[in-house]
């Protein structure tokens, strides 16, 4: 069952691979039926789903190299499946809204199901070896949709993309390495690793391996330069899928490896961890303040939003390692729908550049319902109550707070400027007459709007009824935050005495925490 | 029937959304063929049967105990949030004076509107702002207000923005949404303060919780700040005030709304929170210091503004300040009265600023005047208001201080002086524009001025007897919070003796506002030293420079500064690192000639320096 995720679209970009040319037409009619065939897959799995069951609730298990301690052991539970939910959806949109004109459409829908493939493995995996192999496969489709489909200065930007990652991989293989070799383990999988007991010290060395590992892949500041560059450059499916999905492997590897495999040491590095989220967040969000091409604009927003999961996943509360789940589906859905609306615009204007284009929202002659569209994703993404970000904010802030009040103030204050640079963006490129450059757009058929008004819907929705997006993983992470409270206390006894849910925060140690 | 109206209460907030949504085929004009005008009717009829509703409700359930409605929201690990809705006099009293607010604006502007294209997108937004108004006039939770107030930000940006091709809209719909997101953006980090301490977030648990609280001053005081932070942007108060101002570039409609209940809505949250001001005292401090400089600096900017309704916004921000004082010394039925009257008042001062505005094509008031014996409905609109709101005649707020005063056992003197202060100059700035706008000889935009139209007409007269009969209503149903004594006869506000002082300061407002020269031609003094004084407070005391110079300064070279350390720094150690593994690579192919020697020497070198790094690090 888990196995047709990966297996689907493999065999399915095989086929389209393999279309005889008078055949290549139909290559995207027939991703798309293969999309549908693994979002359905996806629901189908998921059904299966009881919230208030922790652990892996279906798995497949097949040996394989034993010798190297590599099994092929898939699972899922509640932590993985809305990500894998995400990806196949996201899938989806990323093939309904590729060009039509492509050029060497059969290999481009063929890596496209590729990259859904190696993504869904690696949230799938249950074995850390896997997991990295799935990790580093799917950088290879992914490296060739920039470098084939991208902008101008593609290379430059796939080739960056590229090293980043790549050196991202090593380091997250060093430190699976390094826990086998250390303790001895038997084989690489996560239960079996979980379980060993390695000294604080080397517990420290391996994560902050691990960490710059993951931290390149969501990325966080400094190792995010790879990140806008790769955004300008993709075309928007990728955009999509790139911000959408890949970045959340990063975050998932943080909660999953980060917490789930080196707790003691999690716990004493956390308070640097969180001021470097609240660091992530200050610099993404100010630095996009001062981008002139809107795709760079959502691509340091995206670094901002992810560094909250980084604050939540860093004070660790059972409320918090919920909302950081729930801060990477809402990032997930609002960044997709940003990426995609700003492709139209892109598309239709022929530039991204905020001091260009003006008074869009015209209703006769501009592009009114992206542009409300585009208000609507903004609004979310700043934290406007009533979508979804609003929630997974409030929960991410609720469940730091006590930890890490400064930290998470200063997070705060990160939202409050994503609504700065969102709103010059749209007062610049929305608001304004029409220039006569602009005055004869092309019209944006239904058909384009269908993505964004999936996800716009899918985003209100989660935002009026937040149980649907916390309710996945809720008791997954609640498993995960539970240290060991004896070491934790020696660990440090001051701030996870805080931790106790329901107890409220004694107001000598707040600032100690931090 | 009557308990079933009660109990889908909770149902009068979404009746203003489902018309928003129904206007949508025409906003987004799918539906062309019969113009833009169902989609007003039906927000209208959307409107009317949220006052119906709410009133019928009033009815049923005056003189019975509160109700309380809760949702649980969302329960997740050790958080229940729920949301709470109350039903009881002061909230339904709020939704009353929301709900026919709102209808009666949306007649209006049907009659203003007449002409605009985007029809059906006006009436959306009004149908939205209609909804978040009442869901907070009934809510019983901070988070539920605070999400509503989040969206009456959103709605006021796009209210603003109506008119988006204009230079001024853009940024006058950007400056009202940054400003008020400020004051939200702290608000919210006082709400998540406060429920970290384990509080449910109802009204009701964080009264309960006060009670008990055993919090530290300083944090005390800290989150007090924070919660006023968002009434103060909403109220348009000091350090937050200007975006009144720069809103009024919406259309008149959509100011009006700001200007009663949208203002009043962010008060009404603050008399919610006021359990929380008792743990601290400077948090009442702040807020009365609040109160006060934004009353008396508002004022004083009004009397120099040409613009009609700057003028008169400038005059809101001064209301509520002493709103914001009587919430400090804790007088929340002095504080309700005042936002019920004001309310009323600024509904009908702003409906005949509209037709002034409609008919003349213009908002300058020095280039106004005679409209009295032309536009005679209009006159009587903005002299019915003005009385309403200056202490002089026997009309709305010569009762509201009348209680006020005479609640009091011995007056403070500051108290007295900063009320006469404001009642006079208030006096001046409101008779001023009235000699300006309505009297003296007709100007060229001013000599055809026929009356409004009946869609325009009709609620002006409505509310103009709704005026006259204001000083009743708090007579009728006393909409007090229990425990804060009971209403004043008449006769005991007439015997108090500050009461003929306070009358006397609204005379003495009225013979300066009109005895000063205003000369039409004279918009500019020539005198360096009251030109200058002039355009201090024209310029509302140069604060949109100081902001810019601040604060928008700061946050703009801190991003400069964070995309020159992203650009050149950090981007630059990436590519330099790049560039010298190719460089490097680039020259090493040169070395490779074939000698032996050379790459003994190479090894050479290369293994020693390995051996001193290995040795070094094992020390």
């Amino acid at each position: 069952m888990l196995s047709a995720l990966i297996w689907i679209p493999v065999i399915g970009g095989i086929i389209i691979g393999f279309l005889p040319n008078q055949l290549a037409e139909k290559s995207r009619s027939l991703a798309l039926v293969i999309g549908s065939i693994i979002l359905a897959f996806t629901l189908a799995i998921g059904l299966q789903f009881d919230p208030n069951q922790s652990g892996l609730f279906l798995s497949e298990s097949f040996s394989w190299l034993d010798q190297l301690g590599l099994t092929y052991y898939l699972g899922v539970d509640g932590l993985a499946l809305p990500l894998i939910f995400i990806n196949s959806f996201l899938t989806l949109i990323a093939i309904y809204t590729s060009s039509t004109k492509l050029a060497r459409p059969r290999f481009y829908y063929a890596l496209l199901l590729f990259l859904s493939a190696g993504t869904a493995g690696a949230f799938l995996a249950q074995n850390v070896l896997l997991f990295f192999l799935f990790y580093e496969v799917e950088l290879i489709p992914l490296y060739f949709l920039i470098a084939i489909w991208g902008g101008t200065n593609r290379g430059y930007a796939a080739t960056k993309f590229l090293l980043y990652t790549a050196i991202s991989g090593a380091l997250v293989l060093a430190s699976f390495l390094g826990i086998v070799w250390l303790t001895g383990a038997s084989s690489f999988d996560y239960d079996v690793l979980r379980s060993q007991v390695l000294p604080l010290s080397s517990q420290i060395i391996l994560l902050l391996i691990l960490l710059a590992g993951f931290a390149i892949k969501i990325p966080f500041f400094p190792f995010h330069t790879w990140l806008p560059d790769a955004h300008v450059e993709a075309s928007t499916p990728i955009s999509v899928l790139l911000a959408g999905v890949l970045l959340k492997l990063g975050t998932y590897g943080l909660l999953r490896f980060g917490i789930g495999l080196f707790p003691d040491a999690w716990n004493l590095l956390a308070p640097y961890l969180a001021i470097w989220a609240a660091v992530s967040a200050l610099f993404g969000a100010l630095a996009a303040i001062a981008q002139k091409d809107m795709k760079r604009v959502v691509a340091y927003s995206s670094i901002a939003h992810m560094a909250y999961i980084l604050l939540a996943a860093a004070a660790a509360t059972p409320l918090s390692l919920t909302a950081a789940v729930a801060q990477m589906i809402s990032h997930g859905l609002i960044s997709a729908l940003l990426f995609l609306l700003v492709g139209v615009v892109g598309k239709k204007t022929g530039t991204r550049d905020v001091d260009t284009l003006r008074g869009l929202l015209n209703p006769e002659r501009g592009l009114p319902i992206i542009g409300s569209l585009l208000i609507l994703g903004v609004m979310a993404s700043a934290g406007i109550p009533g979508m979804a970000g609003f929630i997974s904010e409030f929960i991410v802030f609720r469940g730091s707070f006590s930890v890490f009040p400064i930290a998470t103030l200063l997070c705060l204050v990160g939202t409050g400027l994503t609504a700065v640079y969102f709103l010059l963006m749209i007062n610049r490129v929305f608001f304004g007459r029409l220039p006569l450059a602009f005055s004869n757009l092309p019209a944006v058929p239904w058909s384009d709007h269908v993505p964004a008004i999936v996800l716009a819907i899918l985003i209100v929705t989660l935002g009026l009824q937040p149980n649907w997006l916390v309710r996945w993983s809720e008791t997954q992470t609640a498993s995960l935050s539970n240290f060991d409270t004896e070491t934790l206390a020696e660990v440090r006894p001051a701030s996870r005495s805080l931790l106790q849910p329901g107890q409220s925060i004694k107001e000598s140690q707040w600032w100690r925490s931090l | 029937m009557g308990n079933l109206l009660v109990q889908t209460t909770w149902f009068i907030p979404f009746y203003g959304l489902i018309g928003a949504m129904l206007t949508l085929p025409w906003a987004m004009r799918l539906i062309r063929r019969t113009g833009p005008r169902p989609a007003a009717y039906i927000n209208l009829l959307m409107s009317a049967i949220a006052f119906l509703h709410g009133s019928l409700v009033f009815i049923l359930t005056w003189g019975k105990a509160p109700q309380q409605m809760v949702w649980h929201w969302l329960n997740v690990a050790d958080l229940d949030l729920t949301l709470a809705m109350e039903i009881s006099p002061v909230s339904l009293g709020a939704l009353a004076l929301v709900t026919s607010v709102s209808l009666v604006t949306l007649i209006y502007g049907l009659g203003y509107m007449e002409k605009d294209w985007s029809l059906a997108r006006f009436f959306g937004l009004m149908g939205f702002f209609e909804a978040a108004l009442s869901g907070i006039a009934l809510s019983d939770s901070l988070l539920l207000s605070y999400g509503l107030l989040e969206l009456l930000t959103l709605s006021t940006y796009l209210l603003v923005g109506f008119w988006y091709a204009q230079p001024l809209v853009v940024t006058a719909a950007r400056d009202a949404f940054l400003t008020k997101r400020v004051g939200d953006i702290i608000l919210l980090m006082g709400v998540v303060a406060l429920s970290s301490y384990g509080v449910g977030l109802t009204f009701t648990e964080i009264g309960e919780w006060t009670e008990t609280a055993n919090l530290a001053p300083w944090s005390a005081t800290l989150l007090g700040l924070a919660l006023i932070a968002g009434p103060v942007g909403k109220c348009a108060q000091f350090p937050l005030n200007l975006w009144l101002d720069e809103a009024m570039e919406a259309p008149s409609p959509a100011s009006l709304m700001r200007n009663s209940i949208v203002v009043t809505s962010g008060a009404y949250v603050l008399i919610k929170l006021h359990p929380i001001f008792e743990l601290s005292p400077i948090v009442k401090e702040v807020l009365m210091a609040i109160g006060l400089v934004t009353a008396i600096g508002a004022s004083f900017v009004a009397i120099a503004q040409i613009d009609l309704k700057r003028a008169l916004s400038h005059s809101t921000s001064a209301y509520l300040g002493l709103v914001f004082v009587a919430v400090g010394l804790g007088r929340l039925d002095i504080a309700l009265l005042l936002l019920l009257i004001h309310a009323i008042a600024k509904t009908l001062m702003f409906m005949s600023v509209g037709s002034i505005i409609l008919t003349t094509n213009d908002q300058n008031i020095t280039q106004m005047g005679g409209l009295w014996s032309k536009m005679p409905v209009t006159t009587i609109s903005y002299i019915v208001g003005a009385s309403g709101l200056v202490v002089l005649l026997p009309l709305g707020n010569f009762w509201v201080m009348g209680q006020w005063i005479q609640s009091f056992n011995s007056l403070p003197q500051w108290l007295l002086a900063f009320v006469l202060i404001i009642n006079a100059l208030s006096a001046i700035n409101l008779t001023r524009v009235f000699r300006l706008v309505f009297l003296g000889e007709p100007q060229p935009k001013t000599r055809r001025a026929p009356e409004v139209n009946w869609p325009m007409a009709f609620p002006m007269v409505a509310v103009i007897i709704i005026a006259l009969l204001a000083p009743l209503i708090p007579q009728r149903w006393q909409l007090w919070f229990a425990g804060t004594g009971s209403l004043a006869t008449t006769a005991e506000v007439l015997q108090q003796p500050e009461m003929i002082l306070l009358v006397l300061s609204g005379i003495v407002g009225v013979i300066l506002g009109g005895t000063i020269a205003l000369p039409r031609t004279w918009v500019r003094p020539v005198r360096s030293s009251s030109r200058f004084l002039q355009d201090f407070l024209a310029y509302d005391l140069y604060l949109d420079r100081l902001y810019r110079w601040s604060v928008v300064l700061m946050v703009e070279l801190a991003s400069k500064f964070s995309a020159w350390l992203d650009r050149y720094i950090i981007d630059g150690a990436v590519n330099l690192v790049g560039f010298g593994t190719l460089f490097s690579g680039q020259s090493l192919k040169y070395s490779a000639s074939g000698q032996s020697q050379f790459y003994l020497l190479t090894i050479l070198i290369g293994g020693a320096l390995l051996l001193m790094l290995m040795i070094n690090w094992s020390f």
